[in-house]
């Protein structure tokens, strides 16, 4: 019973950890602007559209989350076992996945911009300075959360994984939850407010992002004040169900049918998600879409 | 069948790329094992990120090749195929040089990673029926690179190539780290400097950026399994290779750069 209610803390700790994570990962990842909204980013300049906005292009979110969750893990790992305190060890990781995520930021944008010379676009080194430190920051929470998690996965529930390999489920997980939920309020909405609401993107519209602000020419940290209010908690609720539910299951249910209970359990949960899905989507077409003719 | 579209022009042609990373990789994993198995110390587990560095070098070229055949979006992709497929060769090249002699290893685990990714190839050209003209041998290509650059990681990490010495390696999933550390470092400095101005030197200064980048973590990490001297060597190594290099690659952005500008505003060109 103790094992159950000590699991069940444990599940509501990583959910709320998850949460977190997902909302500074989605934050971060759009002020960078990493995945598939950033190539409209790297295809305004071609279109005749310079811009301030960073070009963080490292590679999707899901890969790139993969390596600083899990280099943060190795890292606090091997601190572990020279017998560092757990929480000074897992500060530590984060720090170095954090450092080489800004220098990889770095690269990034100075080789994309570079490489984009024959259109004009210049490289901004105020950007490089402003920007590259606020998603340092951003990816900081995002990491440190989901290292915890993975800790709390292996050390009080007694995960068979070591903690590198939980680092590789989870910072994958993490990535796909931010791409999958919050990229949409970036680049369908954020990067076109000048097009006519649900219009989509058209073809004759590709590259031509918003790139002025309120006052001024826009930045990325405009991009990331303005989806931090939707798409990142959009992204923190979805990781954090995915935590929630995936390990609210296995404590609950594990020990029914030597593990099946778990995995049917989590069958179950997926086709109560289907139904919940079909039904907002077909509610959402009949209330705002398809675009009609004005 | 795919229309090739050069990425960049002139420069170093890819066969001599191909041939200097190749040496740099099998020299310096055997001066590593030249240090453990002669010398008896691990000092020289550096060597092993040299090697990555090389197979990395090689690696870029290689994914440059294939994807000038329009798979621009397969970048990152082939960066998780290549060691997908390597750590195969890896294991395997490790095991036989486990029941043969350690000086096997870096050429066997080579060999074999060359020989899985000739399958993969034939199986994406005629299976999947994707038929790019250089799909097997750049398959091959870099099923080989995913394989020596673990290999060399996982020397900066363990301080020799012996399968015994590399069980802390497995066993306690370092070799995650070192297989996101490797995908990220050979998909990234194409992908990052892709474009119209892409320039092989920028391209090739960010992959020994990258390759000392991830040399640093890996230093870091060894601190659990090598002796600290060995550990320290590296991690200082790591550390002046990455600075030198990340300079470079500045440099080398600021010269391709259309205009370099602070706290600037853009100009746009129907203002002008």
């Amino acid at each position: 019973m103790q094992e159950i209610i000590i699991g069940i803390g444990v599940t509501a700790l990583a959910g709320a950890l998850a949460a977190v994570a997902g909302a500074a990962e989605d934050t971060e990842s759009n002020i960078g602007s990493q995945g598939d909204p950033n190539s409209q980013v790297q295809l305004a300049p071609q279109m005749g559209y310079t811009h301030r906005i960073y070009n963080k292009a490292v590679s999707g979110e899901p890969p790139a989350y993969t390596l600083w969750v899990t280099l943060a893990c190795g890292v606090a790992w091997a601190f572990l076992m020279m017998g560092m305190n757990a929480i000074l060890a897992i500060v530590l990781g984060t720090v170095l996945a954090t450092i080489v995520q800004g220098v990889y930021a770095t690269t990034a944008y100075l080789g994309r911009t570079a490489s984009l010379s024959k259109f004009g676009q210049p490289v901004f080194t105020d950007v490089l300075k402003s920007v590259t430190t606020v998603t340092m920051g951003h990816a900081f929470v995002a990491i440190f959360t989901t290292v915890v998690i993975c800790y709390l996965l292996a050390t009080v529930i007694g995960h068979p994984f070591s903690l590198p390999l939980l680092g590789i489920v989870w910072g994958l997980a993490l990535g796909a939850a931010g791409s999958a939920t919050g990229n949409p309020y970036y680049g369908k909405e954020r990067q076109y407010q000048n097009q006519k609401f649900g219009a989509g993107v058209p073809i004759s519209a590709s590259g031509n992002i918003v790139r002025y602000a309120e006052a001024g020419q826009r930045s990325s940290i405009d991009n990331g004040f303005f989806t931090a209010k939707f798409g990142g908690p959009a992204s923190g609720l979805c990781f954090g169900l995915i935590v929630f539910f995936e390990l609210w299951r296995t404590v609950l249910f594990e020990h029914y049918l030597a593990g099946w209970g778990a995995v049917i359990a989590g069958a179950v949960i997926i086709i109560i998600f289907m139904v919940i899905d079909r039904y907002v989507e077909k509610w959402a077409r009949e209330n705002y879409g398809p675009y009609t003719e004005a | 069948m795919s229309v090739k579209v050069e990425a960049s022009h002139g420069g170093i042609p890819h066969g001599k790329i191909a041939a200097a990373g190749i040496i740099i990789a099998l020299v310096s994993l055997y001066i590593a094992v030249i240090g453990h198995e002669v010398l008896g110390f691990d000092y020289f587990a550096f060597f092993g990120g040299i090697a990555a560095i090389g197979a990395l070098i090689w690696g870029n070229s290689a994914i440059k090749r294939l994807c000038s055949y329009g798979i621009g979006a397969g970048v990152p992709s082939a960066g998780m195929l290549a060691f997908g497929s390597g750590l195969f060769g890896m294991f395997l090249g490790i095991a036989i040089g486990a029941m043969t002699s350690v000086w096997i290893i870096p050429v066997a685990v080579l060999v074999i990673a060359l020989i899985t990714g000739v399958i993969l190839g034939w199986i994406a050209n005629t299976v999947l029926n994707m038929k790019i003209p250089v799909m097997i041998q750049s398959l091959a290509e870099l099923a080989a690179v995913g394989a020596l650059t673990t290999l060399g990681l996982r020397t900066v990490a363990i301080g020799g190539l012996e399968l015994e010495a590399g069980f802390v390696f497995v066993a306690v999933g370092f070799i995650a780290v070192a297989f996101m550390l490797g995908a990220i470092a050979l998909q990234h400095p194409f992908n990052a400097c892709l474009g119209p101005g892409e320039t092989q030197d920028r391209t090739n200064m960010l992959v020994i950026e990258c390759g000392f980048l991830s040399m640093i973590i890996m230093a870091v990490i060894s601190f659990v399994a090598v002796s600290a001297v060995a550990g320290w060597i590296s991690l200082v190594i790591a550390i002046i290779g990455w600075a030198v290099s990340y300079k470079k690659y500045i440099a080398l952005s600021k010269r391709d750069a259309a205009a370099w500008l602070d706290a600037k505003p853009f100009v746009d060109a129907e203002e002008e």
